[in-house]
């Protein structure tokens, strides 16, 4: 089995976004990049099924960013993928065109499932999955939590607001990956030298046969106050109150 | 202290400024705190604390245990627990190394350090979590252990405001004022700020702070990084259990909340260009990659010694910036060319333990002008135009190999600090 | 802008949310229509019915809202409906059926959005991005424009004083995928959640003397809020609490939207593991504990009178 993982290199979430001079958008000269704590999860679980109960399975990360962004597919090859694919395109991309171009590297790759984060902590989208699922008509299973192989398919927890749904698609399918899924393993030493020495593979949308059509166009940025001013209360009923009304308890 | 002057204005509230702001406040002095972010939240925050008493020479290790004794003042005066006394120990798995063991106990022994050797019998019952039968020498040292760096934090700035000091927090200092050579306050996010002495506690900072009053300051910015193990019943670790140094496989390591605290200071580690830092740089949310290599070589070195450690061993990673000088040493003191700025910094990754002595130091020098302690291996101008330490790509490369060579010496004086 | 609404239900009633999607509809357009999907939907349709005209696709084959199969009929209720915008509340079934019915209609989608602006035509459309440190104002190119709203950014509009008309929507049984089945729901009602999952997190620090007290103050509390326990160091140390509650950068990293920081006082490596949650709200004896500098709401006084407090107003509001 092939499974394919797209993994997107995101700028760090753990450090403040800061804008560029004109306010336009992220100012990305400073930022340092990393693999999309969700697409980890979704290469982690690859591996996982790989380990488990699957050893022949080929596992293929695929990135869509600049020339120069391989360091993230690294990680993912570091963290045992066996191949990696880059797809060059520069600047802002959104979900669709990204599904759009996954679509066409799924035609080119077929593999039997596609693994990947339920959004990027960029953009916070949480529609890429969707909308490549849509584009393949392979049925899909967002916010995975766990998953099962059976006979003829996948069994997959799902987080919702209402509860874990457990479900069941046929193969081949498309999976976003949720949190609780599991913990990425750090890359051992042996590994992170065998993946430094491996070629990534380049491709262009126009050699994919994709010509882009954007849906989003982003217009303008701003940095949300997160300074927290700290609101003295008199009593507990008083901190009930403002609890309520900041809606964090009923 | 009016609006905006004071008598001493620190820059950066990390251990290094903090404690020198209480002994100073105690001291009746007005004392103004400037911090670029948060609260001990640059290396301090990320720091394992380990206290390692015995030094290279009796001096630096009668600071250290001075410097327990002021934190168990603190304990009280703060209602927190700083000091972990879990005694450490050392252990060697070739001769070199077993005679380096066998150096430091005589060195020990004969400025009355409480400090022994140990069978390797004996070292497994007190690390049964340790793999022991390639070791050759141990010692122990029942006096030392552990600070908790947060809560050393916490105890500085809770009794330094008892005694009046000022605490300013999100203001990066901008610039230094100055008055021909006498510094007369510095220039910040939140305004100007007056005072006729400065205080340079910026820790990997501090260099740039250095370059703001037009000098040089040879410390440079290296990345560090260590491994805390979640707990594992298979592998308990008592809450008390000892510290280790373990030099051969460059590694550290002591217990944490259940698990396995475990650091290196290996041959390479991540520079740092501050100034290519974000002003708000939160130190506190820095992670490793899932890749880092210098954590998977941390990792690896642990498991020569923790053989159920393992790159898929439930942890968490902590990384941080730490202030190393070309000899490993700190700067205390003031440079030629300004009167009135004091850098307090360079603690090369034993800033927490050497803090509440250097506070003590620094207001000596500031108040008094001089020292109670022999200060003369500190001061910061050791390197005052000796040629070698003056261009930063050089100073960078010279902190480098002094990082490198904390567990990598074997002949000879036993690195100072390590 | 003719608007489609779908109305998220849980099979026997409209989800609380669904109206917010309506009170976007309604701030851009007129011409507002809501979609109910589902197998026995006559309440549900009913209900909306007082908010807009109802189109119901009500079919044994969608019983279960599984998105191959909605995404498909959304789809073509969009198209054969003309519909210039779609919208939805933002909740994981939106995020599920509703992107992949974008997916299914050219992909021009904004999801979560927090406010807009009709600027000569064009919809201007704010969201979060980055964790909700910033927010982007975009434009949707294509049609139609698949939205997704926050239900805390817009008011459910008042019902009309008749009711709107419904209109049956046929559903071809035999052109819907079948890829996908649901296995069932686990409502997960559970004892006590933990700490890493919770929306609400009661995490006690040095200010409590024994775990019975800890039980008594912080755990009570937690169980009236459904919320999971944390503690500081200093109560894992003083085996008070078990390593597996410490809040902390060795310890749980937590995220909740409340984190109820009670008697600690906010050392550096606590804060490392609980300041990105959404509210933090902080009750210590000293005003000059460092957690107040990171606390949305402080409270100076003794946990051990207040959180009894505080349990026993809870219990008169429940």
């Amino acid at each position: 089995m092939k499974i394919l993982v797209p993994c997107k290199r995101v700028p760090d979430p753990d450090q403040k976004p800061r804008l560029n001079a004109d306010g336009s958008n992220i100012d990305d000269v400073a930022v340092s990049f990393i693999l999309n704590p969700f697409d980890a999860i979704a290469v982690e679980e690859a591996l996982r099924i790989r380990e488990v109960a699957h050893p022949d399975t080929e596992i293929v990360a695929v990135g869509i960013c600049p020339v120069d962004g391989e360091a993230e597919l690294r990680t993912a090859l570091a963290m045992g993928a066996d191949r990696a694919l880059l797809v060059e395109h520069a600047g802002m991309s959104d979900p669709w065109n990204v599904a759009r171009l996954l679509a066409a590297v799924v035609e080119r790759e077929q593999p039997g499932l596609v693994l990947m984060g339920k959004q990027a902590v960029d953009d916070d989208s949480n529609q890429t999955g969707q909308f490549l699922a849509a584009l393949l008509n392979w049925p899909q299973a967002t916010f995975a939590s766990q998953l099962e192989f059976f006979d003829g398919g996948l069994r997959v927890h799902r987080e919702t607001d209402l509860g874990i749904e457990i479900i069941r698609v046929t193969l081949p399918a498309v999976v976003t990956a949720d949190l609780r899924l599991n913990e990425p393993r750090y890359a051992s030493l042996p590994s992170i030298l065998k993946a430094k020495k491996k070629s990534i593979e380049h491709t262009t949308p126009a050699e994919l046969g994709v010509a882009l059509e954007p849906r989003v166009q982003l217009l303008s940025m701003e940095v949300v106050n997160s300074q927290r001013q700290c609101e003295q209360v008199s009593n507990a009923a008083d901190l009930l109150a403002r609890l309520r009304e900041a809606e964090v308890i009923e | 202290m009016s609006e905006n002057i004071s008598d001493v204005i620190i820059i950066g509230a990390g251990v290094a400024g903090l404690s020198t702001a209480m002994q100073l406040a105690k001291r009746g002095a007005s004392v103004r705190v400037l911090e670029r972010e948060q609260i001990g939240n640059g290396s301090t925050g990320r720091a394992a604390g380990l206290l390692g008493q015995l030094r290279g020479t009796s001096e630096h290790t009668r600071m250290l245990m001075d410097g327990v004794k002021i934190v168990k003042e603190l304990e009280e005066l703060a209602d927190v627990e700083i000091y972990v006394q879990t005694g450490s120990v050392r252990v060697a798995e070739t001769p070199e190394r077993a005679r380096e063991i066998t150096d430091l106990v005589k060195i020990g022994r004969s400025i009355e350090f409480d400090i022994d050797h140990i069978t390797i019998d004996e070292l497994a019952e007190r690390m049964p979590h340790m793999h022991t039968d390639d070791l050759i020498e141990a010692c122990w040292c029942p006096t030392d252990g552990h600070l908790q760096p947060s809560e050393l934090a916490l105890a500085y700035h809770k009794v330094g405001k008892a005694h009046g000091v000022a605490y300013q927090t999100n203001c990066p200092v901008t610039g230094v004022l100055l008055d021909g050579d006498k510094v007369t306050g510095v220039q910040t996010s939140q305004g100007d700020f007056h005072a006729p002495i400065i205080v340079n506690a910026a820790g990997p900072w501090s260099y740039l702070v250095a370059d703001l009053a037009g000098t040089t300051l040879p410390n440079a910015a290296l990345g560090h990084v260590y491994l805390t193990t979640q707990p594992n019943p298979d592998h308990p670790v008592d809450r008390l259990s000892p510290g280790f140094r373990n030099r051969h496989h460059r590694i550290y390591g002591r217990p944490e909340n259940g698990g396995l605290l475990v650091g290196i200071y290996g041959e390479d580690c991540p520079e740092y260009d501050m100034d290519t830092l974000p002003v708000d740089f939160d130190m506190s949310a820095m992670k490793a990659r899932l890749d880092d290599i210098h954590l998977a070589m941390l990792i690896h070195s642990a498991q020569q010694r923790f053989p159920w450690i393992n790159e898929r061993t439930p942890m968490h990673v902590t990384t941080g910036i730490m202030t190393f000088t070309p000899d490993g040493r700190p700067f205390c003191g003031q440079l030629p060319g300004h009167e009135g700025l004091y850098h307090c910094t360079g603690f090369s990754g034993h800033g927490i333990v050497q803090s509440p002595v250097i506070g003590v130091i620094m207001s000596e020098l500031i108040l008094d002008g001089k020292s109670s302690y022999d200060i003369e291996s500190i001061e910061a101008d050791r390197y005052w135009e000796v040629p070698g330490f003056q261009d930063r790509v050089e100073i960078k490369e010279r902190c480098y190999k002094m990082q490198g060579s904390y567990y990598g010496r074997v002949e000879g004086e036993i690195s100072g600090t390590s | 802008m003719k608007t489609l609404v779908l109305m998220e239900h849980d099979g026997v009633a409209l989800r609380s949310g669904s109206g917010e999607a309506l009170g976007f509809a309604r701030a851009v357009t007129e011409d507002v229509t809501a979609l109910v999907l589902g197998e026995g939907i006559a309440a549900m349709t009913a209900e909306a019915s007082k908010f807009a005209p109802v189109l119901a696709a009500d079919n044994a084959a969608l019983a279960n809202s599984v998105a191959d199969r909605w995404a498909h009929v959304i789809a073509e209720v969009a198209r054969n409906h003309n519909a210039e915008l779609v919208v939805a509340t933002s909740t994981t079934w939106a995020k599920d059926i509703v992107g992949r019915a974008a997916g299914l209609l050219g992909g021009a989608m904004a999801s979560d959005v927090i406010g807009h602006e009709l600027e000569g035509g064009e919809l201007r459309l704010r969201r979060p991005m980055f964790a909700g440190a910033i927010t982007a104002t975009i434009t949707l190119k294509g049609s139609p424009q698949i939205i997704t709203v926050r239900s805390s950014a817009y008011d459910t509009p008042a019902p009309a004083a008749t009711p709107f008309a419904i209109n049956a929507v046929s559903v071809d049984v035999d052109a819907l995928p079948s890829g996908m089945e649901l296995e069932g729901v686990d409502r997960r009602i559970d004892a006590r959640p933990d700490v890493t999952e919770a929306r609400i997190v009661v995490s006690g620090g040095r200010a409590f003397k024994g775990s019975e007290d800890y039980e008594r103050l912080v755990g009570s509390l937690a169980d009236r809020l459904g919320a999971a326990t944390g503690s500081s160091r200093a109560l894992v140390d003083a085996g008070i609490t078990p390593n597996s509650l410490q809040v902390g950068q060795t310890g749980k990293i937590v995220a909740p939207d409340l984190y109820l920081a009670l008697g600690i006082s906010g050392a550096v490596q606590h804060l490392a593991g609980m300041k990105n949650s959404r509210v933090i709200a902080a009750i210590n004896r000293d005003p000059d504990a460092p957690i107040f500098e990171f606390a949305d709401f402080g409270l100076i006084g003794d946990v051990y009178e207040e959180v009894p407090r505080l349990i026993e107003q809870l219990k008169s509001s429940q």
